[in-house]
C-alpha cells in the first residue's frame, strides 16, 4: 500500500504540500496511504460517503459538519464544478490544521501563520459551529447542535434556555450571535493547541 | 497419585528394595521430603527386580499361591546377601517362622475378602505402605545410633561392635520381613501397575543400580575386612555419590506435588521460623483443625458450614474462639510472629521492624492522602473563573472526537444531557427562594431525627456486643446459630437499613443535589465509623478480661514449673533438674488477646465482603432478572415504575471503600495477612461489581457528578486514617502485650522493642541524642514551634485567599460593567454610543490625538493648497514635510509675527527654516 501511495504522488506534489501545510515527507506519503485506503471509488478524490465509513466521525454528532469542512468551498464547488468530492491537497489542508504546535516554529515566521496557529484552529472549530458562514453562531445554530449532543432527552424549551444562555455568557457586544472574537475569548482558557491536535507519526 | 502408586509398589519390593530401604535408614535424613525420594527411588529398583523375577517365576511354576511366592522370595532374598548375612542366618531364623505364621493370618483375612474390588485393594495398600513408612522412621533412628556407638566402639577395637551391629540389622529384617508379607498379599492386583511403572522410569534404572551398589557399600562397609581409614573414605565417597543422584532421580512429578504439599503444611503449621507453641496447632484443637470448614471458619458459617455440614458444625464447636482451624495460628495472625531477636542468616529484627512496619504503614498512608489532597486543591484553584462560560464551554467542548465505538457514543450523550441537566438545576437552585422558616425548621427537624438514628445504632451495637461477651461465657452448645453471630449480623444489617433511612430523611431537608449528597455522605460516615468504635470499646473490655485471665494463667503456670522443679529435685536428689519438655501442640498458653483483635478484624471484612456480594446478587442481578422477565406478564410497567433496576450508587460504594479501608489500617498490625485478604477482596468485588454495574445497574437519577468533589472524599480518607491510628497507637503504647504469644512476648510495652535496639545495638551517642530528642523540655517547645508555623501558613494562606477572592470579583465587576455598558447603550443615548464607537479609535493611537482630526483636516487642505500651487513635483515629500511641520509647530498662526519679525535670525539658523527655503526652492523652476 504504502508503496503503491509513493509511486502515485509525485515528488513536486509532495513538496508544494510540504510548503503549504508544513508536514514532512514520510507523513505526507503516509497520509496519502491512508488517504487511498478511505477512496473506495479510486479516483483519486473521497466523497462524503467516504467519510462517512469512518466510525468516528459516523458517531459523532457533528460529524456530517467536519465532513463540510474537507470541502472548503462547500456549497460553491458543488455548484460550480458539480461535484462533490475532495482531492489529497484538500485532504491534507483541513488535516494541517491538526498538526501539533512545535516549539521551534511557533517565534520562526510571524508574518504567515500557519495553517495550525492556535487561530487557525478556532477558526475551525468555529467554522463548525457556523452553519451559515457569516462568521457569526446564532441561537438557531447553536439549537441545532445541542439537539445534535442530546437528543431528545432534554425538552425543547430547555435547549432553548441552555443556548440563551449560552449567548448571554458569551456573547460582549449584545447582537444575541457569538461571533469569532468572543468565541476566541470563551475558549481562552481551554488548551487549545494540545487538545486540537493529532500526532501524526513522523 | 503417582506418590501414592510408587509408596504401593514399594511396600511390594521383594529383594532389594526393602534392604536397601533399610539400609537407607541409616543414614538420618532431614526431611520427610527426602525420604520419600528415596523411597520412590528404590522402588523403581524392585520394580525392575520383580519385573525380572516374575518371569523367572512365570516360566518355572506358572500360578503360585502367594504364599509360596514370598517365602521363595525370602528365600531368594536371603541368597543375594548371602555373604554377609549368612552368620546372621540362624538366629533370624525363628523370629522369620513367627512372622510366617502372622502372615498366614493376614492372608487368610484377606483372602476372605478378596473378591478383588480393586480400589478396596488399592486404599488398603496405601494404609499398609503409610504403615510402613512410619515403621521405617521408626527404624531409621535407632539404627543410625547405633551405627554411631558401633564406628565408636570399632575404633577401640572392640568385638562387641559386632554383635551390636548384627542385632541391629536383626531388627531391621524383622520389619523387612513384616513388610514383605503384608505387601504380598496385595501383589496381585497391582502386578499390572507396577509393570508399567517400570516401563516409564526404566531410563532411570542404570542410574539407580550404580546408587544402589553404592548404598550396599556404604551398608556393608562395617563388616569389610578393611582399614579404617580406607573405609571412612569409601563411606564418604560413597555418601557423596548417593546423595547426588538421589537429587537428580527425584524429579518426578509426584514427588513434587508431594514436596509441595509437605512444605504448605509446614507453612501453615508455621514450622519454618522455629517452633514455639503459637505456631503449632493445640492438641484439643488438631483432630478438627483441617477440616474445610473449619480452616476458613471465620465465624461468620452462613455460607461455608451450611453448606458442607448442613449446620451441624455450629453446635459441635464452641463460639467462644470461632477459629479453629490452621489459620489461627498461621502468619495471617499477631500470634505467629515470635520474639526472637533475630532470624536467619541476614539477622533480620523480626520484632522491631514489625513495630516499625506497623508504624510505617500509618505514616506513609497519611503522606500520601495529604499529597493527593494538596495535588487535587491545586487543580481546583487553577480552574477559578469556570463559572464564567459553563454553558459555552459544554456546548463547545463536551464531545470527545475520538470515540468511534456507538455504545460509548450512547454514554457520551448520556453524560453530556446529565451535565447539561446538572447546569440547569444549578440555574434553578440560584434562582429560587422560599419560605426560609420552614426550610430551617424541616433541617433541623431531620438533623435530630438522624441523630436519634446514630444514636439508636451505636447503643444497639454495643448492646450487642456485650451480649455477645456473655454468651461467650455460656456453653457454646446451647447457643443458637443466630446468637453467635448476631454482632456481625447487626452491623450489617444497620449499614444495610440506615442509608436509605438517612436519604428519606435528608428529602425534608430540600438542599441542592451535590450538598445533600455530602450530608448524606457524611451521616452514612458518621454511621459506620459510630458502630466501629462502639465496636472497638467493647473489644477493649474483652481484651481488659483476656489480659486478667493471662495474668492468672501466668502464675498458675510458673507455679507448676516451679512445682516440677521442687519435686523433681526432692526425687531424684539432685539440683541439676532438666527444663520440661512439653510437646508445643500440648503447651499451656494464654490467651492472646492481639490475635483475638486480629480476628474479630478479620472477620469484621469476610462479612462485610459476604453482604456485599449478596446485596450485589439479590439486590441488582436477582431484582434486574425479576423486572426484566416479569415484565411481560406484569399488570403495570416493571421497568419504568416500582421496582425497576437498581441504581449504582457511586457515592455509597466511594464511602464503602474508605470504610473498609479504615478497618485494614486498624487490624493491619494484629492481622498482618488482613492486607493480603484484603487486596484480594478489592480485585474480586472490582470485577464483579464492574460486572454487576454494565449487567443490571441504571445511571442514578439524581443529577449530579460525584467524581468533582474528589477532596472530599480525600478528606473522609484523612479523617479515618486519623481515628484508625488512635486506637492501633493507645494499644501500641498502653496495652501490655500477651507474654506467651507474638513478637513482643516478654516486654512490658511494644514500644520497649525500640528503647531496645537503641540502647544495644545503635552507637553510645545515638542513645544520649534520642534520650534528649525525647525530653520533654525539648518536645514541648518543638510542638510549640510547629503549632505557630501552622498559624502562620494559615494565615498566610488565608490572606492569599482573600485576595483571589478580591481580584475575580474584581474581573466579574469589570466584566459585567462592560457588558451592561453594551446592552444599554442602544436604548439611553445615541451621544455615548458615538462617543464609546470612538473609544477603540482613541486607545490606538497616541494622547495627543484629540486635537489632531481638525489638524489633519487643516494640514490636507493646505498641503492641497500647497500642491495645487508649486505643481506636481516633488509630491511626496513636500507632504511629509509640512505634515511634520505642522505638527511641530501647532501654534501656527501665532508664529507668524516672531518669524516676520525675526528674520536676520531665521536667515542665521540655516537649517530650521529649510523647508521652507526648500519649498522655495521647489518653487522657482516650477513657477
Amino acid at each position: 500500500m504504502g508503496s503503491r501511495a509513493s509511486r502515485l504522488l509525485r515528488e513536486e506534489e509532495i513538496e508544494e504540500i510540504k510548503k503549504e501545510t508544513g508536514f514532512s515527507h514520510s507523513q505526507i506519503t503516509r497520509l496519502y496511504s491512508r488517504f487511498t485506503s478511505l477512496d473506495k471509488g479510486e479516483n483519486g478524490t473521497l466523497s462524503r460517503e467516504d467519510f462517512q465509513r469512518i466510525p468516528e466521525l459516523a458517531i459523532n454528532p457533528l460529524g456530517d459538519r467536519i465532513i463540510n469542512a474537507f470541502f472548503p468551498e462547500g456549497y460553491f464547488v458543488l455548484v460550480i464544478f458539480r461535484e462533490d468530492q475532495v482531492n489529497f491537497r484538500g485532504f491534507m489542508r483541513t488535516l494541517a490544521h491538526f498538526r501539533p504546535i512545535e516549539d521551534n516554529e511557533k517565534n520562526k515566521n510571524p508574518a504567515t501563520e500557519p495553517l495550525n496557529s492556535r487561530t487557525n484552529k478556532l477558526l475551525f472549530a468555529f467554522r463548525l459551529y457556523d452553519l451559515d458562514r457569516d462568521d457569526k453562531i446564532s441561537r438557531d445554530e447553536l439549537l441545532q447542535v445541542l439537539r445534535m449532543m442530546v437528543g431528545v432527552n432534554i425538552s425543547d424549551e430547555q435547549l432553548g434556555s441552555i443556548a440563551d444562555r449560552t449567548i448571554q455568557e458569551a456573547d460582549t457586544n449584545g447582537d444575541s450571535c457569538i461571533s469569532f472574537n468572543e468565541f476566541i475569548k470563551v475558549l481562552e482558557k481551554v488548551d487549545v493547541e494540545q487538545k486540537m491536535s493529532i500526532r501524526f507519526l513522523h | 497419585m503417582e506418590v501414592d502408586a510408587t509408596l504401593d509398589s514399594g511396600s511390594e519390593g521383594k529383594s532389594y528394595g526393602t534392604i536397601f530401604l533399610d539400609m537407607l535408614l541409616h543414614f538420618q535424613y532431614q526431611t520427610l521430603c527426602k525420604k520419600i525420594i528415596y523411597i520412590c527411588m528404590c522402588v523403581c529398583v524392585c520394580v525392575l527386580d520383580e519385573a525380572r523375577r516374575r518371569s523367572k517365576n512365570r516360566r518355572a511354576k506358572a500360578q503360585r499361591k502367594t504364599k509360596q511366592v514370598s517365602d521363595d522370595e525370602d528365600e531368594e532374598e536371603d541368597e543375594d546377601e548371602a555373604p554377609r548375612k549368612r552368620g546372621r542366618r540362624k538366629r533370624t531364623k525363628p523370629q522369620d517362622s513367627d512372622q510366617d505364621d502372622e502372615e498366614d493370618k493376614r492372608r487368610v483375612r484377606q483372602k476372605g475378602a478378596k473378591a478383588p474390588r480393586r480400589k478396596a485393594a488399592n486404599e488398603e495398600r496405601d494404609e499398609e505402605s503409610e504403615e510402613d513408612q512410619g515403621k521405617r522412621k521408626k527404624g531409621g533412628r535407632a539404627p543410625s545410633k547405633q551405627e554411631k556407638e558401633d564406628q565408636n566402639k570399632e575404633k577401640k577395637g572392640n568385638v562387641k561392635g559386632k554383635d551390636e551391629t548384627n542385632k541391629g540389622s536383626e531388627k531391621d529384617k524383622k520389619k523387612k520381613n513384616g513388610k514383605q508379607s503384608r505387601s504380598s498379599s496385595s501383589e496381585d492386583e497391582s502386578e499390572d501397575e507396577s509393570d508399567e511403572e517400570s516401563m516409564s522410569e526404566g531410563e532411570i534404572a542404570a542410574l539407580k543400580e550404580q546408587v544402589e551398589e553404592k548404598k550396599k557399600l556404604i551398608a556393608t562397609l562395617r563388616n569389610k575386612p578393611w582399614r579404617m581409614k580406607r573405609r571412612l573414605v569409601l563411606l564418604k565417597e560413597a555418601q557423596e555419590f548417593v546423595e547426588k543422584f538421589e537429587g537428580a532421580l527425584g524429579k518426578g512429578r509426584g514427588k513434587k506435588l508431594y514436596a509441595f504439599k509437605v512444605m504448605m503444611t509446614k507453612v501453615l503449621m508455621g514450622l519454618p521460623y522455629g517452633s514455639i507453641p503459637r505456631k503449632t496447632v493445640p492438641r484439643s484443637e488438631q483432630d478438627t483443625a483441617m477440616d474445610f470448614s473449619v480452616l476458613f471458619d471465620f465465624g461468620v458459617r452462613i455460607l461455608a458450614s451450611s453448606l458442607c455440614q448442613g449446620g451441624s458444625l455450629l453446635r459441635v464447636y464452641p463460639a467462644c474462639c470461632p477459629i479453629l482451624g490452621y489459620c489461627k495460628y498461621s502468619i495471617l495472625f499477631y500470634g505467629y510472629y515470635n520474639n526472637e531477636r533475630n532470624i536467619g542468616v541476614l539477622k533480620f529484627r523480626l520484632p522491631l521492624s514489625y513495630l516499625l512496619t506497623g508504624v510505617g504503614i500509618f505514616g506513609y498512608s497519611l503522606m500520601v492522602v495529604i499529597r493527593t489532597m494538596a495535588r487535587n486543591a491545586n487543580e481546583g484553584g487553577d480552574g477559578g473563573d469556570e463559572g464564567e462560560f459553563t454553558f459555552s464551554w459544554k456546548m463547545f467542548t463536551s464531545w470527545d472526537y475520538l470515540i468511534g465505538n456507538p455504545e460509548t457514543a450512547d454514554n457520551k450523550y448520556a453524560s453530556i444531557t446529565t451535565s447539561f441537566k446538572e447546569s440547569i438545576v444549578d440555574e434553578k437552585e440560584n434562582q429560587k427562594d422560599e419560605n426560609i422558616h420552614l426550610q430551617r425548621f424541616l433541617r433541623i427537624l431531620a438533623n435530630i431525627m438522624i441523630l436519634c438514628c446514630l444514636g439508636g445504632s451505636g447503643y444497639l451495637i454495643y448492646f450487642v456486643v456485650k451480649r455477645s461477651q456473655d454468651f461467650a461465657k455460656m456453653d457454646p452448645a446451647s447457643l443458637t446459630w443466630f446468637q453467635k453471630n448476631e454482632v456481625e449480623f447487626v452491623m450489617s444489617l444497620l449499614g444495610l437499613v440506615c442509608p436509605p433511612l438517612f436519604e428519606t430523611i435528608a428529602e425534608l431537608e430540600d438542599y441542592h443535589p451535590r450538598i445533600a449528597l455530602k450530608w448524606q455522605l457524611g451521616r452514612i460516615f458518621a454511621l459506620f465509623l459510630g458502630n466501629l468504635y462502639t465496636f472497638l470499646f467493647a473489644l477493649f473490655d474483652e481484651v481488659n478480661d483476656k489480659l486478667e485471665t493471662e495474668q492468672e494463667l501466668k502464675n498458675a503456670t510458673e507455679w507448676a514449673i516451679h512445682e516440677y522443679n521442687a519435686n523433681y529435685s526432692s526425687y531424684y536428689n539432685t539440683t541439676d533438674v532438666p527444663p520440661l519438655v512439653v510437646n508445643p501442640a500440648d503447651a499451656v498458653r494464654g490467651p492472646c488477646w492481639e490475635t483475638a483483635v486480629g480476628i474479630e478484624f478479620v472477620k469484621l471484612i469476610v462479612s462485610d465482603m459476604q453482604v456485599t456480594f449478596l446485596t450485589i446478587l439479590i439486590g441488582d442481578f436477582a431484582r434486574a432478572i425479576i423486572v426484566r422477565f416479569l415484565n411481560y406478564c406484569w399488570c403495570w410497567d416493571l421497568e419504568a415504575g416500582f421496582p425497576s433496576y437498581a441504581e449504582f450508587d457511586i457515592s455509597g460504594n466511594v464511602l464503602g471503600l474508605i470504610f473498609n479501608q479504615g478497618m485494614i489500617w486498624m487490624g493491619a498490625f494484629y492481622a498482618p495477612g488482613l492486607v493480603g485478604l484484603n487486596v484480594l477482596r478489592l480485585l474480586t468485588s472490582m470485577y464483579f461489581q464492574c460486572w454487576a454495574v454494565m449487567a443490571c445497574n441504571v445511571p442514578h437519577e439524581r443529577v449530579f457528578k460525584a467524581s468533582r468533589s474528589n477532596n472530599f472524599y480525600m478528606g473522609l480518607l484523612l479523617l479515618v486514617l486519623f481515628l484508625s491510628l488512635l486506637p492501633v497507637v493507645y494499644t501500641i503504647m498502653t496495652l501490655p502485650p500477651s507474654f506467651d504469644c507474638g513478637p513482643f512476648s516478654g516486654q512490658d510495652r511494644m514500644y520497649d522493642v525500640v528503647m531496645e535496639t537503641i540502647t544495644q545495638d545503635l552507637p553510645a551517642f545515638i542513645g544520649t541524642i534520642f534520650t534528649y530528642a525525647t525530653n520533654p523540655g525539648l518536645i514541648m517547645p518543638a510542638v510549640l514551634l510547629m503549632v505557630l508555623a501552622i498559624y502562620y501558613l494559615n494565615t498566610v494562606s488565608k490572606g492569599y485567599q482573600q485576595a483571589n477572592l478580591d481580584l475575580k470579583k474584581k474581573m466579574k465587576m469589570a466584566r459585567d460593567e462592560e457588558k451592561n455598558r453594551r446592552n444599554n447603550k442602544d436604548s439611553t443615548n445615541q451621544v455615548m454610543k458615538d462617543l464609546e464607537d470612538l473609544l477603540p479609535n482613541k486607545s490606538l493611537i497616541p494622547p495627543p490625538t484629540e486635537e489632531e482630526p481638525p489638524h489633519d483636516i487643516v494640514i490636507e487642505k493646505g498641503s492641497k493648497s500647497t500642491k495645487m500651487k508649486p505643481g506636481s513635483a516633488g509630491k511626496g515629500v513636500n507632504l511629509q514635510k509640512e505634515v511634520s511641520l505642522a505638527a511641530t509647530n501647532p501654534r501656527g498662526p501665532v508664529a507668524h509675527p516672531p518669524r516676520a519679525r525675526g528674520g536676520p535670525p531665521g536667515h542665521l539658523r540655516g537649517p530650521l527654516p529649510g523647508p521652507g527655503r526648500g519649498r522655495g526652492r521647489g518653487a522657482p523652476p516650477r513657477t
